[in-house]
């Protein structure tokens, strides 16, 4: 087996190197569809169990508190070349699941904040967070039937968005919309404005 | 959610010993664990363990091997922390991707989405 070692000093590769990306939004706004769309394999639904953490988990009683209650993950891989893949992780929509947020947050190369133009407020929660903790992010504006399509600057001015940050019109069923979507935001996340 | 079978979750409350945490660091998710070359396996091993070191053989990220194992992070956190204990999975710290992105690895990240 000539596979890499994982001790220092033993490997010859280049490391593995596993890329995050969030998609946010609120409630069904697409970030399911948005991560199957693009992923290589089927949208996993990573069970996260909720152990004993404070996070107002429904009451329970007994050791059954600890295990009863499950978020779904979705998560999704493309695969770069061995050793290089992006992994986009929808991230859970409901307020008590915060903690997970930071968790996924965490040296992520940054986040696609999905929005739907009938209901604009819904990705507030989204947009704030990530602007305060400084993660580059795009605004996908998934332009479901029957939605008008917006004009990019009437969105930016109803999240108050900075200027720099990239708004893109998309179709998140649709592949081509979605790669758009995510070089502009690595594009953005490692250029900058 | 709730009310399902409760036969794998007392299953999986087996394989961690009620353990719901792993003990010491919480591993990213795409923290890349790689099976350490050589290493030998207990016997008594279960087969989800042996089934991680199996995968890992080719490193990849905790998120990968929950998935294969079809277990929730948490308990495969657990189950990779008992491995890395044992010496037989090494588990690296991802850095930030803002930091481990070169120009390379981001012309490789781009050309790769454009050619998807
Ligand atoms: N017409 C249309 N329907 C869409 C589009 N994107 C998603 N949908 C549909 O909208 C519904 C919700 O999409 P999901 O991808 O599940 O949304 P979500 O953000 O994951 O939802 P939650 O996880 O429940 O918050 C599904 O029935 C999708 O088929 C779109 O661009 N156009
Ligand atoms: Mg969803």
């Amino acid at each position: 087996m000539g596979y890499a070692a994982s001790e220092p000093g033993t490997t010859a590769v280049a490391p593995a190197l596993a890329i995050k990306i969030l998609v946010a939004g609120g409630f069904g706004v697409g970030k399911t569809t948005m991560v199957g769309t693009i992923s290589e394999i089927r949208p996993l639904h990573t069970e996260e169990l909720l152990s004993d953490r404070g996070v107002g988990v429904d009451d329970t009683s007994g050791v059954e508190e600890k295990i009863t209650t499950t978020v779904a993950l979705d998560f999704g891989r493309i695969t770069i070349r061995e050793g290089l893949w992006l992994y986009l992780f929808g991230t859970p929509g409901q307020d008590r699941f915060w903690f997970m947020w930071d968790e996924l947050a965490l040296g992520a190369l940054g986040a696609v904040v999905l929005a739907d133009t009938r209901r604009l407020q819904d990705c507030f929660p989204a947009v704030d967070y990530f602007e305060q903790r400084g993660i580059p992010f795009v605004v996908g504006v998934n332009c479901f039937e029957g939605a008008r399509r917006y004009d990019p600057d009437k969105v930016r001015r109803a999240l108050g968005l900075n200027p720099s940050i990239p708004i893109v019109l998309c179709d998140v069923r649709e592949r081509a919309s979605v790669k758009e979507v995510l070089t502009t935001l690595v594009t953005y996340a490692v250029e900058g404005p | 959610m709730t009310g399902e079978d409760p036969g794998p979750l007392i299953r999986l409350f087996g394989l961690t010993g009620g353990r719901a945490r792993p003990q010491g660091e919480m591993f990213d998710l795409v923290a890349i664990v790689t099976t350490v070359f050589g290493a030998r396996p207990p016997a008594d091993l279960q087969p989800e363990h042996h089934a991680v070191l199996a995968l890992c053989r080719r490193p990849k990220p905790v998120a990968d091997v929950a998935a294969h194992l079809r277990l929730p992070v948490n308990i495969t956190r657990v189950i990779l922390g008992d491995l890395r204990r044992e010496g037989l999975v090494g588990i690296e710290r991802p850095r930030p991707a803002a930091q481990t992105i070169d120009e390379r690895i981001y012309r490789e990240v781009l050309d790769g989405l454009r050619s998807l």
